[in-house]
C-alpha cells in the first residue's frame, strides 16, 4: 500500500491576474521503504507540492485533490489537530532555504531540542528531560555529519554556513523518527563531498530504517544512483512517474526525455562533441501558461489534439500523460 | 559588546554635548545680558562669581565655565523666585519621567495584546474593530482628547479629580519626587487612601497620553506580527507538528517584538512632548508646568534649564531602548553602527 497517496492534486493560487492552476491534476504516490525522486524545472512547482502535503496554506492558496491519503487516512478530511499529529511524528519535510526555515532570534541547539518529541524525553524532572534532549540533539548533529556540535548549537542562524545549515535542517527532519523524509533540494550548493555524505546518510537509513524519502531536486545523477522511483513535474503537471530503471531506459514522455538526455553525464553512449540536446523555449510563467498539455508549445510532437489535457495511461506501474507517447506503436 | 556599548556612551556624550552648546547659546539669544540668560543672577559680579570667570573672559572661556557648571549641578538660579534651578528641575522632572512611565506601561499592557490579537488573525472582525479603534485614537489630539476627558469624568460625572498629583490635604512630603515611592516613605498618613487618591488622580492624565502612544504601538504590532507569522520559519515550524500556541510564544511573539523596540524608542520623544502638554491642562506639577510657568513669566535662565534638562532626559531614555533593543535582538551584527 502507498504510504502517500495523491490523485489530482491541483493547487490554485490567487494572483493579480484572478486563480492560477499553479499544480495541475498532479499524481504522487509513495510507497513504504521507498525513495522517490520528484525532478523539474526550475518553477515546475515542486516545492509547491511540498506545501500541500506539509499543509497549512495561506489563504490566497486553494488546494482540491480527489485523493490525497497517508497510508489510507483521507487528509484533506482531518481536522487540524490530526494533520499537526501527522506532522509531528510521521512526516518531516526539510524547506529548500534552510537558513529561512529557522527562526533568527532563538539558537540552532534549541530550536532542535524543542523538536524532540516528548515521547521520547521519558519521564523525570525537567532537568533530566533537558539533558535527554540535549543528547539527542547532539547525537543527531553528529549524524548527519556536522562535527563541532557545541559550535553549532550554540550559533544563531544568520552565523552558520549554509551547507551548514542543511545538514542541520536534516538533522531537525530526522529528530521525530519519521516514517517519510521529504526533503526540498537537500543538496543544493553543496560541494561534492559533501553532497554524497548527505546522499550516503538518505540511502543509509532508507536501508536500516525502512525510511521513506520524497527527494526533491535537479541532480538526476544522484538521482538515479540512489532512487527507486522518479516522478517527472512540468509546470504544474505531472507528466510521468515511475521506477527509475524504466524511465531511464525508455522514458515515455518526450519531455522526461529531454530531461534526461540534457544531463549529458547521465549518458554512456554519449559521442564526443554532440550538440547538447535541449527543449527550445523555457518553461512558461504562470501567468502565461498554455491550455491542454502544458508541454505544447515546446513540443516537437506536438498535435491538434495535444489542446486537450491527456489523461493519464499506464503500462504496469509506469504512468505517463501524453497523447502521443515515444517508444509507443500507436504513434 | 562592550565595544558596542562604548559606541552608545559616545553617542551619548557626543549629543548631549551638542545640547549643552546649544543651551549655552540661548543665553546669548534671549533677550538681555548674557550673563544674566546663563546665571539668572541680575549684577554681573555675581554673576560672573558663579560662573567663576573674570569679566574679561572670552566667549569659549565663558562656555567651559558654563560647561563645567552644568556637569556640576549649578545651573543658575531662577531670576523670579531665586531658587536654584537643579533642585527645581529635580523637584518636577520626575513627575514628568512618573507620568511618561506609567502611560508607557498602560500603552504596553493594552497595545501589545491587541496588536497580537488583531496581527494573528488579520481580516477577521475582532482584528478589524481593533485596528478601527487604534485609527480613531490615532486621530484624536491630545490636548483636546484631556480637556474631553476633564469634561466628562471630572466635571459632569465627578468621578476623578482634575488637578495635581494628590489631595494636598493629604501632606505627602516630597522625598524623590516619585508620588508613590514618597507616599511609602511618608510617616503619619493613610497610605492605603493616599495610595488610592493618587491613582485617581493619575487616572486621566496617564490614559490621556497614553492613547496616542497605544494606538501607535497596536499597529505596529500588528504590521509586525501579520509579517512574522509568514516568515518560511514560522512554516517550518508547523510543519514540526508545532501547536500554535508553541509556535506563537517561541518563535512569533519574540521576533514581533524585535523591530517594535526601535520603535518605541522614536516614540519616547511623541511621548514626553504630550506628557508636558497634558501636565499644563492637569497642573500637573512636572516640567512641562514648569515650562510653561517660565515662559509667563518669561524667566529665562529657568527656560534654557528646562529646554536643556528635557532635552537630556530624552536623549537619556532613547539611547537606553536603544541599548536594550541592540541587546535582546541576536541578529542585528555586533559590528553595526550605532545610531537613534
Ligand atoms: N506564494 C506564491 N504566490 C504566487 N506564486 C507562487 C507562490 N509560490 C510559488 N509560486 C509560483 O509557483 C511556481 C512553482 O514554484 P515552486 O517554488 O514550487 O517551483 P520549484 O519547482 O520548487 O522550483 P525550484 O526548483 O526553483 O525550487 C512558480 O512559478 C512560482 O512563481
Ligand atoms: S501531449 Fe502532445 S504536447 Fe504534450 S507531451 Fe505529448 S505530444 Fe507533446
Ligand atoms: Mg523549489
Amino acid at each position: 500500500m502507498a504510504l502517500l497517496d495523491i490523485k489530482n492534486l491541483t493547487l490554485e493560487i490567487d494572483t493579480d491576474n484572478g486563480w492560477i492552476k499553479a499544480l495541475d491534476k498532479a499524481n504522487l504516490s509513495v510507497r513504504e521503504g521507498e525513495i522517490q525522486a520528484l525532478v523539474g524545472e526550475s518553477g515546475s512547482g515542486k516545492s509547491l507540492i511540498v506545501r500541500a502535503i506539509s499543509g497549512g496554506l495561506p489563504p490566497q492558496m486553494r488546494l482540491t485533490a480527489d485523493r490525497m491519503t497517508w497510508r489510507g487516512a483521507n487528509l484533506l478530511a482531518m481536522n487540524a489537530e490530526q494533520r499537526r499529529e501527522i506532522m509531528r511524528r510521521d512526516i518531516a519535510v526539510v524547506y529548500q532555504d534552510p537558513l529561512a526555515s529557522l527562526d533568527p532570534s532563538v539558537t540552532l541547539g534549541e530550536q532542535l531540542e524543542e523538536s524532540v518529541p516528548y515521547e521520547f524525553v521519558g519521564k523525570g524532572w525537567f532537568w533530566e528531560k533537558q539533558k535527554e534532549r540535549k543528547r539527542i540533539a547532539i547525537e543527531l548533529v553528529h549524524k548527519v555529519g556536522i562535527k563541532d556540535h557545541a559550535g553549532v548549537m550554540s550559533a544563531y542562524p544568520h552565523q552558520i554556513a549554509s551547507d551548514i545549515g542543511q545538514k542541520f535542517m536534516i538533522a531537525m527532519a530526522l529528530v521525530s523518527q519519521p516514517a517519510l523524509l521529504i526533503a526540498d533540494d537537500p543538496t543544493r550548493g553543496m560541494e561534492a563531498t559533501t553532497k554524497v555524505q548527505i546522499l550516503k546518510l538518505f540511502k543509509r537509513l532508507n536501508q536500516t530504517k525502512r525510511l521513506s524519502i520524497l527527494f526533491v531536486g535537479h541532480d538526476l545523477l544522484a538521482i538515479s544512483s540512489m532512487s527507486d522511483s522518479m516522478t517527472v513535474l512540468y509546470c504544474g503537471q505531472t507528466v510521468e512517474s515511475g521506477p527509475i530503471k524504466q524511465l531511464q531506459k525508455r522514458p515515455l514522455h518526450p519531455y522526461t526525455k529531454a530531461l534526461l538526455d540534457s544531463a549529458p553525464s547521465f549518458r554512456a553512449d554519449l559521442p564526443p562533441k554532440s550538440p547538447l540536446v535541449t527543449l527550445p523555449g523555457t518553461i512558461p510563467t504562470l501567468q502565461h501558461l498554455p491550455i491542454g498539455c502544458r508541454l505544447g508549445p515546446r513540443c516537437h510532437r506536438a498535435q491538434k489534439t495535444c489542446v486537450q489535457t491527456p489523461a493519464v495511461r499506464k503500462i504496469h506501474d509506469h504512468f505517463y500523460s501524453c497523447h502521443y507517447p515515444l517508444h509507443t506503436n500507436n504513434s | 559588546m562592550t565595544k558596542i556599548l562604548l559606541r552608545y556612551l559616545n553617542l551619548l556624550v557626543l549629543t548631549l554635548l551638542v545640547v549643552i552648546v546649544f543651551s549655552f547659546t540661548l543665553g546669548y539669544l534671549f533677550p538681555g545680558d548674557v550673563y544674566t540668560n546663563l546665571t539668572g543672577l541680575e549684577s554681573k559680579a555675581e554673576a560672573l562669581r558663579y560662573l567663576k570667570v573674570d569679566s574679561d573672559a572670552g566667549f569659549f572661556s565663558l562656555f567651559i565655565a558654563y560647561f563645567s557648571n552644568t556637569l556640576v549641578g549649578q545651573w543658575g538660579v531662577s531670576s523670579i523666585t531665586g531658587e536654584p534651578l537643579f533642585s527645581e528641575v529635580l523637584l518636577s522632572l520626575p513627575a514628568t519621567l512618573e507620568l511618561g512611565f506609567y502611560a508607557l506601561l498602560l500603552a504596553v499592557v493594552v497595545g501589545l495584546p491587541c496588536g497580537f490579537f488583531a496581527g494573528l488573525k488579520p481580516q477577521r472582525s475582532l482584528d478589524m474593530s481593533i485596528l478601527g479603534a487604534s485609527a480613531v485614537m490615532y486621530s484624536f489630539p491630545v490636548f483636546w482628547l484631556a480637556m474631553v476627558f476633564i469634561l466628562i469624568f471630572s466635571l459632569n460625572l465627578e468621578w476623578l479629580p482634575m488637578s495635581g498629583r494628590v489631595d494636598l490635604l493629604l501632606n505627602v512630603p516630597t522625598v524623590s519626587g516619585f508620588i508613590f515611592v514618597d507616599i511609602l516613605l511618608a510617616d503619619n498618613i493613610d497610605k492605603g487612601h493616599a495610595f488610592v487618591d493618587a491613582l485617581k488622580h493619575l487616572a486621566l492624565p496617564t490614559l490621556s497620553v497614553s492613547i496616542i502612544t497605544m494606538a501607535t504601538l497596536i499597529r505596529a504590532v500588528r504590521r509586525s506580527t501579520l509579517d512574522v507569522m509568514r516568515k518560511p520559519y514560522i512554516i517550518a515550524a508547523q510543519s514540526r507538528g508545532l501547536s500554535s500556541a508553541q509556535i506563537f510564544l517561541k518563535h512569533g511573539m519574540r521576533n514581533a517584538l524585535l523591530p517594535i523596540l526601535p520603535i518605541m524608542a522614536m516614540q519616547v520623544t511623541t511621548l514626553i512632548t504630550n506628557v508636558m502638554i497634558v501636565e499644563s491642562l492637569f497642573s500637573w506639577p512636572g516640567m512641562g508646568h514648569w515650562l510653561l510657568q517660565a515662559i509667563y513669566q518669561q524667566d529665562y535662565p529657568a527656560i534654557r534649564t528646562g529646554l536643556l534638562a528635557v532635552a537630556g532626559a530624552v536623549i537619556v531614555l532613547t539611547i537606553i531602548i536603544e541599548v536594550l533593543s541592540r541587546l535582546v535582538d541576536p541578529s542585528r551584527e555586533k559590528f553595526d553602527r550605532v545610531a537613534v
